[in-house]
């Protein structure tokens, strides 16, 4: 293997993983495939190629894999689209362990081609633009030292460095054609269907269950991912919204795991109002990321309406209904890998309901106490409000004691018989639902209701909206004020209310959300109306006037630019029609020649067997014959296009064939109306 | 009539469209046929992804001609030629090839409108190198190959189009014939060889001197050399070596068929190479001309000459090929 060589071929397997790798962070590809394509591809780079000798067996191999993935797209297990992407990564991978010739070469970057294809139409992730990148590069610098070394004399050098420059310019000159094809090439569709939505690489983690369970772990507030953005009218235009998202409440705690009274399913519709709403309701447009995994509406407290749901799957967007159930939790009625809605929530403060307004079981719960329940909890509740009877007063001072006196905590024990007791007594430190527990459960034993809520809280500024993170994960407590309804209070200590994960790793992935805002933005919702607008700022000036000058008419030098653009773009498109339309065509005379006997036909020329056109006009001629006259030209000028290098000009031989099928028509109209045989030809 | 364009127009438009040939490899129609589908994915679904995939596919076809184009200008070429061309077997056939600013990228070098097969390459072509390209070609038949223009295509920058421009250079290049066995044999030679051997007395060779010996009795006392005997007082005389040179002339008959007359010329071709190089004499009569019967390399390629432009309207002067 020749010097350049090797290195072409570590180009073109990294470039065809880039374009698998373009379908794989969809996260829909079956796990084999992506195991088989990593193995073939990591053999690949090693320089091995197993497969060289055994093209036929692994061919026959494809083929059953085709069937394979055949049955099961009709039998609907798996998707079109998948099965396709995942027959091309298997096809890369048996041309990347095959002899690497010039048509395996081919076939590679062909079939890397189809895989990114195929990812756009997996997935709409940023990730995918990267591999794009990295895949065009790649396959091209592979590309041109393939078509350098073919030119190489066997035995010399291939020239990469001198490759490298050249090449990267007329790369670079892609990506500005590309961005530029993108943005003028006009949307006929007006983009009315998306990619489809794609789970992604990771474990979705939003926590939302029909219980909450003290004592397990809290890795979840470690966890930075993104599963909500939202986007409020008003903006409150914040850096930290520190807003509690709720999902849902729970009322009845049995000692161990929260759980609701009243589990019970309304009818499902499309927009439900959980509570009357006011004219200065905040509205929210929701978006559930892949990474979020539940199907829990989640909205500002306190939410008031919610609907207007879309589901996104794999195979598009549909719009579904929701359903109320208890707790105050909503879900959608179809499971999707994202989710989009419309929130309605009260502006902060009071929720207004009032105890009479809840269902009767709901009622009695509020107050409940699990049987058992140290008997400490009371008195520590009765020492620490001292007498204070105000639910709000003894909501927040119970509150700030625990705050106080307790610290927080996500490494725990485990299961123990007590969790409310161990944490109050015992360790003394706990997560966001021990607090909360315990803030409750000692309101209750005052006789006051509280229950649990668990949600979100945060809420961090990116590109004009706000996003929630998995370890935004938090529960607190509901205390029921007569007269105002539900009021929120937080015994968690405020430091660890948010997100526990590290700073550094919050900063990237904000810096990824910003980026991924503007692809989202830019590329993946860019449609007819922005191209538009990208017109008009062409053609409309931007210079505000002055205010003593009179308005100028003019327009800005640059619609001359761009209306010169289109004018050489029209020019050239005029010229190739021009030059299409004016082609020589080799067989034009010979068309001529043809149609010219089929009007002599018509009017009954007989011809003798081998007789030319010219030697048929020389007898007609001879003979004096009426269509003689009509007849020389075209003769003459079927010699001169088809012998003399004269081709017929655009529309010459219909005009010639329309003079003389006027003559043929004259003819049989004079040979009728005389009644007599038309003359006849005979071989001279 | 058209009437004449200004000059600069002329120039912009020859600039614009420059005379070039373009043609879609293998693998390029594939890429098309890949880049109409994403196109059509992309109208049908509206999917931005498709659309950017494809403005990135057509950059790169848009990229490639301007890239291919670039290589195939500031080209100089001219032919260094070849030793000798004999029909239906390859042989060295040179170009050089220079570039007058910028580098150009796997250029390939043939021969436009001529029946010769065969390419030469260059992989990287630096400014102000006159690089020489060889070339194995191959001719079908014999005679004068009349050679137009030089033909530079590269597939430069990604193998999906053959761009090519045509450099005319007139020129020609006589094919010999095709080298055969000799099956046949040469015939009875004109003269047989030349110098005493046909005489007894004189059955010694009239070559170059080989020695001296002692005088036989009964051998020629002519061949005695005199001044060596008295030296060496006795009688010692030259030996010569014998020489074996015949003059054939071989003929090629009027009136041959195109095969026939083939078939003659690779006969005679290959008995004139055999006959040379056993150091004979050997002469050509055809019905076009005649060459006088003579040995040595020199006479080997009149005669190939000769038969190659047998058949043919030789120009004048009959200069020597490409």
């Amino acid at each position: 293997m020749r010097k350049g060589t090797r290195l072409r071929l570590v180009l073109r397997d990294l470039g065809s993983g880039s374009a698998f790798a373009s379908m794989a962070v969809s996260g829909q590809l079956p796990l084999w495939s992506l195991v088989l394509y990593g193995v073939a591809l990591v053999v690949a780079l090693a320089g091995r190629r197993p497969f060289a000798n055994r093209v036929k067996l692994t061919a026959l191999l494809l083929l059953a894999v085709a069937l394979t993935l055949g049955t099961n797209v009709l039998a609907g297990s798996l998707n079109l689209v998948v099965a396709a992407c995942a027959f091309a990564g298997l096809i890369s991978a048996q041309r990347l362990l095959s002899t690497p010739d010039a048509a395996t070469d081919g076939q590679v970057h062909l079939s890397g081609l189809l895989m990114v294809a195929g990812g756009a139409a997996l997935s709409g992730e940023l990730v995918y633009g990267l591999f794009l990148i990295v895949f065009g590069v790649l396959a091209s610098i592979a590309l041109a030292l393939g078509v350098v070394e073919s030119a190489v004399p066997e035995g010399e050098p291939v020239p990469v460095r001198a490759v490298m420059g050249p090449l990267a310019m007329g790369v670079g000159f892609a990506v500005v054609g590309a961005v530029a094809f993108f943005i003028l090439f006009p949307r006929l569709n007006w983009n009315m269907i998306g990619p489809g939505a794609s789970p992604g690489l990771g474990v979705a983690t939003a926590g939302f269950s029909n219980t909450v369970r003290l004592g397990g772990a809290g890795t979840i507030k470690d966890n930075p991912r993104i599963v909500l953005r939202a986007t409020l009218t008003p903006d409150p235009e914040k850096e930290t919204l520190d807003a509690y998202w709720v999902g849902r409440t729970y009322d009845v705690f049995d000692g161990m795991e929260w759980s609701n009274a009243r589990a019970t399913s309304n009818g499902s519709e499309f927009m439900t109002t959980l509570r009357p709403g006011q004219e200065n309701l905040v509205h929210q447009h929701v978006e559930l990321m892949p990474a979020y995994g539940a199907r829990t509406l989640v909205a500002l407290e306190t939410p008031s309406r919610l609907g207007n749901a879309v589901a996104n799957t794999q195979v598009g967007s549909r719009r579904t209904q929701i359903h109320e159930l208890g707790g105050g939790e909503v879900r959608f009625r179809d499971s999707g890998i994202s989710y989009s809605y419309e929130a309605y929530s009260l502006p902060p403060g009071a929720s207004g309901d009032d105890v009479q307004d809840l269902p009767p079981e709901e009622q009695d719960s509020l107050l409940s106490l699990p049987e058992g329940l140290d008997v400490r909890v009371g008195q520590t509740a009765a020492r620490v409000l001292n007498g204070e009877r105000d639910p709000l007063a003894a909501a927040r001072k119970l509150s700030a004691w625990l705050q106080r006196e307790y610290s927080y905590t996500l490494e725990l024990s485990g299961d123990v018989p007590d969790p409310v007791a161990d944490f109050l007594f015992q360790r003394k430190q706990g997560h966001c639902e021990h607090f909360a527990t315990a803030l409750t459960l000692m309101l209750r034993t005052q006789g006051m209701r509280a229950r649990l809520a668990t949600g979100f809280f945060g809420g961090e500024r990116v590109t004009g909206g706000y996003v929630v993170r998995a370890g935004d994960a938090h529960a607190w407590t509901h205390v029921l004020v007569p007269g105002r309804g539900f009021i929120t209070v937080d015994a968690t200590p405020p430091a660890h209310r948010a997100s526990q994960s590290p700073r550094l790793l919050e900063q990237l992935i904000n810096f990824y959300e910003v980026v991924e805002s503007q692809w989202r933005d830019v590329v993946l919702d860019y449609n007819f109306r922005d191209q538009l607008t990208v017109v008009r700022s062409l053609t409309r000036s931007h210079e505000v006037p002055k205010k003593d000058a009179p308005p100028s008419r003019a327009p800005p030098p640059r619609a001359f630019g761009a209306a010169l653009l289109a004018a050489a773009a029209a020019y050239t498109a005029w010229r190739l029609l021009t030059q299409f339309l004016s082609r020589e065509r080799p067989l034009e005379a010979t068309r001529f020649a043809d149609a010219v006997e089929a009007q002599l036909a018509s009017a009954r020329i007989t011809r003798v067997d081998g007789e030319t056109l010219e030697a048929l006009d020389a007898r007609l001629a001879r003979e004096r014959h009426p269509l003689s006259p009509a007849l020389t030209p075209v003769t003459r000028r079927y010699l001169e296009a088809r012998f003399g290098g004269r081709p017929l000009q655009q529309g010459e031989a219909t005009r010639l064939l329309t003079d003389l099928r006027r003559a043929v028509l004259t003819e049989s109209q004079r040979v009728a109306s005389e009644g007599t045989r038309p003359p006849q030809a005979r071989a001279s | 009539m058209t009437p004449r364009l200004p000059s600069w127009w002329a120039r912009v438009r020859s600039r614009l469209r420059p005379p070039r040939t373009l043609k879609v490899t293998r693998i390029g129609r594939t890429y098309l046929v890949v880049t109409f589908g994403v196109g059509l994915g992309a109208l049908n679904t509206g999917n931005n992804l498709l659309y950017l995939l494809l403005g990135l596919l057509l950059s790169m076809v848009v990229v490639s001609g301007v890239l291919s184009e670039r290589c195939l200008r500031y080209l100089s070429v001219r032919r260094v030629g070849a030793d000798a061309a004999f029909a239906q077997e390859p042989f060295a056939f040179r170009w050089a090839i220079s570039r007058g600013q910028g580098h150009a990228f796997a250029l390939t070098l043939s021969e436009a409108d001529s029946p010769l097969t065969g390419a030469g390459g260059v992989g990287y072509l630096p400014a102000g190198v006159d690089h020489v390209v060889r070339a194995d070609l191959t001719a079908p038949q014999r005679g004068p190959v009349r050679l137009t223009g030089v033909r530079v295509t590269t597939t430069w920058p990604l193998g999906l189009f053959a761009k090519t421009r045509t450099f005319p250079l007139e020129s020609t290049l006589l094919i010999y014939p095709r080298r055969t066995y000799a099956c046949q044999d040469p015939g009875a030679p004109e003269q047989g060889p030349v110098g005493d051997a046909g005489n007894p007395r004189r059955n010694d060779g009239n070559g170059d001197l080989s020695g001296l010996r002692e005088l036989a009795p009964g051998e020629d006392a002519r061949r005695i050399h005199w001044m060596k005997s008295a030296s060496a007082g006795k009688l010692l005389r030259v030996e010569r070596e014998h020489e074996e040179r015949r003059t054939f002339v071989l003929t090629v008959a009027d009136g041959l068929d195109a095969e026939a007359l083939e078939r003659r010329c690779e006969e005679v071709a290959a008995l004139a190479r055999r006959l040379i190089e056993e150091g004979h004499e050997v002469g050509l009569d055809t019905p076009e001309e005649r060459i006088r019967p003579a040995a040595g390399a020199a006479q080997e390629r009149r005669l190939l000459r000769a038969l190659a432009w047998l058949g043919y309207e030789r120009p004048r002067g009959d200069e020597e090929a490409a």
